[in-house]
């Protein structure tokens, strides 16, 4: 048996025996009862403004409903499973609830069953990244099938941001072997979480003036925006509020240096702060694809606008990080070390118990002590201790992140076409005060 | 352009300095927030609370999904002028007006009427009760009640935990017991947190039908307070006593001014960091014999 099988076979056998056990009940929740309207046939933009209508009409502020705000395509990964899922338990509500700031009610033994099954192609999506990165170097996809923050992230929390590394992968190495076609259908199923549309302008610099190549790469990336085309025919209003507006009017916050807004309760004043970093992303994203777009070798370049919106971008959750992990892996210039911020800050904001929910809810003798731990937590959220280091590690993470920008872009050729590209700015510039 | 375009790819060393200032300048904000913009006016927050600090009274008005701290009405002592010392919280878990309870049975919405007056409409089938919660006075905070039309309401007022309610203490009142009907309700308590003593009164504007405090361990931990009537409006006050110890008190509030010294730590390690990387990169390397 070849390697890299082996190494991918050991993966998944130490993901599925930790999955069905622990959740982020927010999280898995949400896409649980995703699945569940999307099988019906329902719209699940829909349900979710109307949730935040709710909300707003409820406090008169403009805050939002925090369910499915992510790319239509991205629940048909997991519809399948919990079809299965369905045809096993006869479609018996397993989790109930669980949506921010509530609890979930937990049906046995079918909770479990829906946790595993819904984590599957999170795990699927883990070893096939440990699967591709083996043929390319096999230590690094050892590094990647074993590293701690990954293996919590989906098997855990069961996060996908896996989805984004494997594409994300796929469209690098797709592209570096000018497959451009499938360079662009793979980025557009890496945009199923968004935050890699950042690398739009990249692309978009990487084949200007290439015209064949960059036909081929809109023929597949084009495919991929056809939910987002129906759901802005369908349900525009909704579609618009849940993935534009609510994405926009975010608050700040994060394993960055911007979760200092927490302690802040004002929420106009909190989003009006939020711009800040946001103009700034805007700005550095261009920037670097302008003029380090073809001077960085494309792993570089694909990197630096990724920090640089992790560095700049108002939300970077813990889990963003395994979006590049891989690519980080490949890059010589890049710490690979930088996971271990964002894994001790998961810690730091949600107790370790709140994802052995599965487990603690099992027996009431666990239950009694999920809330005793919560006792203690809360004195300690009460009394502002846990805010210090949630703020220290935010900002040495985003330190990191800068460190890792700036080695990333002294890789850069010198002259070339940032030069030309620069030149014609200042040409556009001096056109527009005449 | 073109040239400071070349100047900020050169100079790496002076977009490191820019982006090091960004970060403590950034770590101001919360201090400034609470200095200048969070004071005497009610701000709304995370799922939907809000909150207000006057100049000696902290009030929170918790989110639409729980039913306590439906205002929970705060003293800052003196001694820790950022601590909140909890003197009365209503509950609407435990409320009923007509019967119905006050969190489960209304549907309620929060609008602001001023900066420093919060409405909560509670609303049912044939009923509108608002809750105006007024904190204009610098000396008390004022909930109303105004019903459309006269009801019978039973409203529990909590704290952890009451010494005296009108000269009643719990070796007098070891059950549940009625204490009048007084328009004005004195009270002494002891803080369970900061363990400090204090005084408080909550003054009516009707006449109650009952007043009843229950004990809870050595004192009593709620007062409830039943009434018919379309209208009443209870008028907090009260006042912390200094604690025995001197020591730096730490509270919450005062982690605006920590951030930006954690912010200065943080930016200072990254650069002596940085300063030993490149020493290393620079040293000539020794062969080994």
């Amino acid at each position: 048996m070849q390697n890299r099988i082996r190494l991918a076979l050991a993966a998944l056998a130490v993901r599925l025996a930790i999955a069905p056990f622990f959740m982020h009940s927010g999280d898995v929740s949400t896409i649980y009862e995703s699945s569940a309207i999307a099988l019906r046939g329902g719209n699940l933009y829909d349900f979710v403004y109307q949730q935040t209508l709710l909300m707003q009409h409820a406090t008169g502020l403009p805050i939002f409903f925090e369910g499915y705000a992510y790319h239509p395509l991205l629940i048909y990964f997991f519809v399948p499973f919990y079809w299965i899922y369905g045809q096993i338990s006869g479609f018996s509500p397993a989790i109930i609830g669980g949506h921010f700031p509530n609890l979930p009610v937990l049906v046995y033994p079918w909770a479990l069953l829906a946790i595993l099954m819904l984590k599957v192609p999170i795990i699927i999506a883990d070893v096939s990244v440990v699967y591709v990165m083996g043929g390319l170097n096999l230590k690094k996809a050892e590094i990647y099938a074993f590293c701690p923050y990954i293996i919590f992230i989906s098997s855990v929390w069961g996060m996908f941001d896996a989805f984004v590394a494997i594409f994300l992968l796929i469209s690098y190495l797709s592209f570096q072997k000018s497959s451009y076609a499938l360079s662009g259908l793979a980025f557009g199923l890496s945009l199923v979480k968004l935050y890699t549309i950042v690398l739009l302008p990249l692309y978009a610099v990487r084949l200007y003036g290439k015209g064949r190549d960059g036909l081929e790469f809109l023929a597949g990336f084009l495919p991929t925006l056809l939910p987002v085309a129906y759901y802005l025919a369908v349900s525009p209003t909704s579609f618009w509020n849940v993935i534009v507006t609510f994405q926009g009017g975010r608050v700040m916050g994060g394993v960055n240096l911007y979760n200092f807004i927490w302690i802040v309760t004002d929420v106009h004043f909190d989003l009006l702060v939020s711009s800040i970093p946001s103009i700034l992303m805007i700005v550095a994203v261009l920037f670097i694809s302008l003029m380090y777009g073809r001077r960085l070798p494309l792993l570089e370049a694909i990197l630096a606008i990724m920090f640089a919106s992790f560095l700049f971008g108002k939300v970077l959750n813990e889990q963003f990080l395994v979006s590049v992990f891989p690519l980080i892996l490949l890059c010589e210039k890049c710490d690979r070390r930088l996971w271990v911020a964002p894994f001790v800050f998961i810690f730091l904001r949600s107790p370790f118990y709140y994802f052995a929910i599965p487990v603690m809810w099992a027996s009431p003798y666990f239950y009694d002590l999920y809330f005793q731990a919560e006792t203690i937590w809360q004195a300690l959220q009460t009394y502002g201790y846990l805010v210090i280091p949630t703020y220290a590690v935010g900002t040495a993470f985003s330190l990191l992140l800068f460190r890792n920008l700036l080695q990333v872009l002294k890789s850069a050729r010198p002259g070339g076409a940032s030069i030309r590209w620069s030149r014609s700015l200042s040409r556009a510039l001096r056109t527009l005060r005449m | 352009m073109s040239r400071l375009v070349a100047w900020l790819c050169l100079r790496l060393r002076t977009v490191t300095a820019l982006f090091l200032v960004y970060v403590v300048a950034l770590s101001f904000i919360p201090v400034i927030h609470q200095l200048f913009i969070a004071q005497n006016s009610w701000l709304g927050y995370g799922t939907g609370a809000y909150a207000f600090q006057g100049p000696s009274y902290f009030v929170l008005f918790n989110d639409p999904y729980d039913g306590s701290s439906k205002p929970n009405i705060h003293v800052n002592p003196s001694f820790a002028p950022n601590e909140r010392i909890s003197l009365v919280e209503f509950s609407d878990w435990t409320s009923y007006v007509d019967g119905y309870n006050m969190f489960n049975d209304f549907n309620a919405t929060f609008r602001l009427v001023s900066p420093t007056m919060l409405d909560i409409i509670y609303t049912r089938p044939g009923l509108t009760l608002h809750k105006l919660i007024d904190c204009s006075s610098p000396n008390y905070i004022a909930v109303k009640f105004v019903a459309t039309k006269e009801v019978t309401a039973h409203f529990e007022l909590w704290k952890w935990l009451l010494t005296d309610v009108n000269g009643v203490t719990e070796q007098n009142a070891s059950k549940p017991t009625v204490i009048g009907n007084a328009t004005s309700i004195h009270f002494t308590f002891t803080d369970q947190s900061t363990s400090a003593s204090g005084t408080g009164e909550i003054s009516l504007s009707r006449i109650p039908t009952a007043i009843e405090v229950w004990p809870f361990e050595h004192g009593f931990n709620r007062v409830t307070v039943d009434f018919i009537n379309s209208e009443m409006t209870f008028s907090v006050s009260g006042t912390v006593n200094a604690v025995g110890q001197s020591s730096p008190y730490w509270s919450y509030n005062d982690l605006p001014y920590v951030l930006p010294l954690i912010a200065i730590i943080v930016v200072s390690i990254y650069l002596w960091f940085e300063r030993h990387a490149e020493q290393d990169k620079t040293r000539p390397s020794r062969s080994r014999r």
